[in-house]
């Protein structure tokens, strides 16, 4: 969902800066009923889940309106589906692959991109040699590599972890690149003043203060990762997520089609919220821990 | 080593120099290994991708191919431009709708376009209608989050300064929230081109997948048809290259835009 | 409760009685008091500072005089009017200037009277020629197409000042609006703002102020009176009579009487700032 043409700037990305209702504070003791039923009523919870028994009701009108199971199925129909995909241990099984590809080209790319970030932002003359190619290469999209992948991986497990590994790339190498630019040169000058080694000065300063850049990068390379595997996936795998939705679509069981979609927005939610679970506890200093802020 | 001054040294290159280095060594190499190649080789090689750019351009394949994208990505940006756009000034600017409606939201948010495909193909089949919710639906939530954000982020001291001017609430609606709102609704805009680019590549690469060769065009089904059956890669390097081309433009014009349209903004 | 009394016969401009203001945090229902008890007139043509510790609620009474927020108890009245909402006879100077980023120095200045009622009955080149006026009043002629960002501080002040002059209010209401500037910017912008607010005028020609700031000595330099308040909740401790004669002029700062009143002020607010930041 995030656009490899904004992976330069991580102010710029796109996030409703979520309010968790921050700050907790122990209710006054003495409340009246009407105001216990109106800080019910605004609980974050119940908000929720009233949204979401509204969608569910407008989603089941929908489905009677239309009445064509393939075209629209009931939610009592996809949740019976879901429950024999996760009973059968299908459902886990596709997670599973995806998953497992999708860690693959995380740590291919992160192994890649970050050290090379690093290189070219701390040596100038490199940067000025492969930051074009980096720019010329970045506006192809990883959806475009596709059949270019079918040709030379063909189909198969190793295309979707290709085409994940190309898309989480940039925006994790620019991310790096960013964060060690815009370290605080004061920062460098204090520790020289305090006799601090060149190494030290790397891993004590440079490392820290680039890896809140680095963290909002990786989680861009999430988003945009996933996005991909499902079309890798879908055009040129035998298994996984994406196979699976398309697969199920051409046997015309659309309550499974749905099942599965929404397996891929869970699945794509819970990573991003153990990012930033990750994020709060790496780079507890950093402002904004938000893509958007 | 007495005179550093005459020796050959890469730093004092011109930066267009050290810019274009790498890009043709690495051509350069490329086209060395397919020459060691069997001359019936399908590997794509730099010249024969130029051949075959000229070819396609000549015979008006490329040129209509991408206009034919570039049309489905325009008409599928418009829908989600007002669906987008005026959702997320009603949530933006109500907090009730906003709360009740953010869940909603988010749990669609992590769901790839792609993934919409096989429902859009179960509705609408694999003709253009299907490629075109793909890309209203990839576009839709970069212009409604960024509007969100644009019109609930306005400096409520400015709407407070334009009360104590005696100015009327619908007016300090058209003359301070939507002014302030503007940058990030055209940020939305870029990104959702942005999105919506790499959408109807997918979408045109897996309707022409799963469709065959009765595909409905553009440069992403001219992609799989060279995939599929002509067997031509040179032919995909260039639709890539074309893809690539399409999305710096795209990326460009907005900037421009936004710099034109914005020269209050540091 | 210390209530200023009106040592003359002349009606007051603005009538603070009892003024309270609670603050409910809308999810735990916790309340904050903000403002409590808060009885003042203010005279008309009179430059009115008040100060007092951070947090003490002065921004919240000014809030209140605009019409921004409304009194939990009490009342504030203008010219025997209830205020109730803002209007443009009571212009706002905010603190951080509140200038449009995307309007030009001119068309910050001409907001009110394109978009508000200050504008009405006034044709376009009348509107023009007040913007023209209040442009140069601030000596900002140079700058008039450029953007806030392209300023400095002291002259996105000078714009704040000019948008509010330009909307013709009766009663000026600045909410620490040297606050953000450097020492010698504010020194100069002080002389200034009295030059401009018509010190060596009629008195009746002058606008009424209530100006708040945090300097006590910009407070005794600027001010007809000064009331100092306490916070937690802020209340009215006192109300000092500046009796330095006008106009005033830089050497005042260095008179023994300018000495006396700094420290007579900062000796009723000294304990609660050492409190404040222990």
């Amino acid at each position: 969902m995030v656009s490899l043409m904004e992976t330069r700037s991580a102010k710029e990305l796109s996030e409703i800066p979520v309010d968790p209702s921050a700050v907790r504070r122990p209710a006054r003791a003495t409340m009246s009923p009407g105001q216990l039923a109106g800080r019910f009523w605004r609980a974050r919870w119940f908000v929720v889940l009233r949204a979401f028994a509204v969608f569910i009701a407008l989603w089941w009108g929908v489905s009677a309106w239309v009445s064509s199971p393939i075209q629209m199925p009931t939610p009592a129909k996809v949740f019976d589906a879901f429950l024999g995909l996760a009973s059968s241990g299908e459902l886990f099984q596709h997670i599973w692959i995806s998953t497992q590809r999708l860690l693959v080209a995380l740590v291919v790319a992160t192994t890649i991109a970050v050290p090379l970030g690093f290189f070219m932002a701390l040596n100038r003359e490199a940067n000025a040699f492969i930051d074009p190619l980096v720019e010329l290469l970045r506006p192809i999209s990883g959806i475009a590599w596709i059949p270019l992948g079918l040709f030379i991986f063909g189909v198969g497990g190793t295309l979707p972890v290709f085409i994940m590994a190309y898309v989480a790339f940039f925006p994790l190498l620019l991310n790096t690149v960013d964060g060690v630019k815009g370290i605080d040169r004061k920062l460098l000058a204090a520790a020289e003043t305090m006799g601090v080694s060149r190494r030290a000065r790397l891993t004590h300063i440079a490392v820290p203060a680039a890896l809140p850049s680095v963290m909002v990068g990786f989680r861009i390379a999430f988003a945009s990762a996933w996005a991909a595997i499902i079309a890798a996936e879908l055009i040129g795998s035998p298994s996984g997520l994406g196979f699976a939705i398309e697969w199920y679509r051409q046997l015309l069981m659309s309550p499974k089609v749905f099942a599965f979609i929404m397996t891929i927005g869970a699945v794509g939610y819970l990573c991003d919220l153990g990012l930033r679970a990750l994020q709060r506890k790496l780079t507890p200093w950093a402002e904004g821990t938000g893509i958007g802020q | 080593m007495t005179t550093a001054t005459h020796r050959f040294s890469i730093t004092s290159l011109p930066p267009a120099v050290k810019a274009v280095t790498l890009p043709i060594l690495l051509i350069l190499a490329w086209q060395a290994w397919t020459l060691t190649l069997p001359e019936n080789s399908p590997a794509p090689a730099p010249a024969k991708v130029v051949a075959s750019f000229l070819a396609l351009t000549a015979s008006g394949d490329l040129i209509w191919s991408t206009l034919q994208s570039l049309g489905r990505v325009i008409a599928g940006f418009a829908i989600a431009m007002v669906c987008g756009i005026s959702l997320g000034v009603l949530m933006g600017s109500s907090k009730a709708v906003r709360e009740n409606l953010d869940p909603i939201v988010e749990s669609f948010r992590p769901i790839a376009p792609m993934a919409i495909l096989p429902i859009a193909i179960l509705w609408f089949g694999t003709g253009t209608p299907a490629a075109l919710t793909i890309v209203a639906y990839a576009a839709f939530f970069p212009l409604l989050v960024n509007t969100v954000y644009g019109v609930s982020r306005v400096d409520r001291q400015l709407v407070r300064a334009a009360q104590t001017m005696g100015i009327g609430r619908l007016r300090t609606v058209l003359a301070v929230i939507v002014p302030a709102a503007v940058p990030s609704v055209l940020l939305g805009s870029r990104l959702a081109m942005g999105v919506a680019w790499t959408a109807i590549i997918a979408a045109e690469l897996a309707v022409g997948a799963k469709s065959g060769s009765g595909g409905s065009g553009g440069i992403g089904n001219m992609m799989f048809i060279f995939y599929a059956y002509s067997v031509d890669l040179n032919g995909i390097v260039v639709c890539m290259i074309v893809v690539g081309v399409i999305a710096l433009l795209i990326d460009r014009l907005f900037r421009a835009a936004e710099t034109r349209l914005l020269p209050w903004r540091t | 409760m210390t209530v200023a009394t009106m040592p003359t016969s002349q009606k007051p401009k603005l009538r603070l009685q009892n003024v309270t203001k609670e603050f409910v945090a809308k999810r735990t229902g916790q309340k904050t008091l903000a403002v409590s008890d808060f009885s003042l007139d203010v005279r008309p043509g009179e430059f009115l500072c008040v100060v007092g510790p951070s947090g003490c609620g002065k921004s919240t009474v000014l809030n209140m005089i605009a019409g921004l927020d409304q009194p939990t108890e009490g009342s504030i009245v203008m010219d025997g009017q209830l205020v109730t909402r803002p209007g443009a006879e009571r212009g706002v100077m905010f603190q951080d200037y509140a200038l449009f980023p995307w309007k030009s120095v001119r068309d910050n200045v001409g907001f009110g009277l394109k978009h508000g009622t200050p504008g009405n009955g006034l044709s376009p080149v009348e509107r023009r020629e007040r913007v023209d006026h209040f442009v140069k009043m601030v000596g900002l002629e140079a700058a008039a197409t450029k953007y806030p960002h392209q300023l400095s501080g002291g002259m996105r002040q000078r714009v704040a000042l000019a948008r509010l002059l330009a909307n013709g209010p009766e009663v000026l209401l600045m909410d620490e609006p040297l606050g953000a500037l450097d020492a010698q910017t504010r020194m100069v912008l002080q002389v200034e703002l009295l030059r401009i607010w018509g010190e060596a005028a009629d008195h009746g020609e002058r606008k009424t102020v209530v100006f708040i700031t945090h300097g006590i000595d910009e407070a005794v330099f600027l001010a007809d009176r000064v009331v100092v308040m306490s916070s937690h909740p802020g209340r009215v401790s006192a109300v000092i009579d500046i009796d330095i004669p006008r106009p005033r002029t830089e050497h005042i700062r260095s008179e023994p009487r300018f000495g006396q009143l700094t420290d007579e002020i900062w000796s009723l607010i000294r304990d609660e700032a050492y409190q404040a930041i222990a």
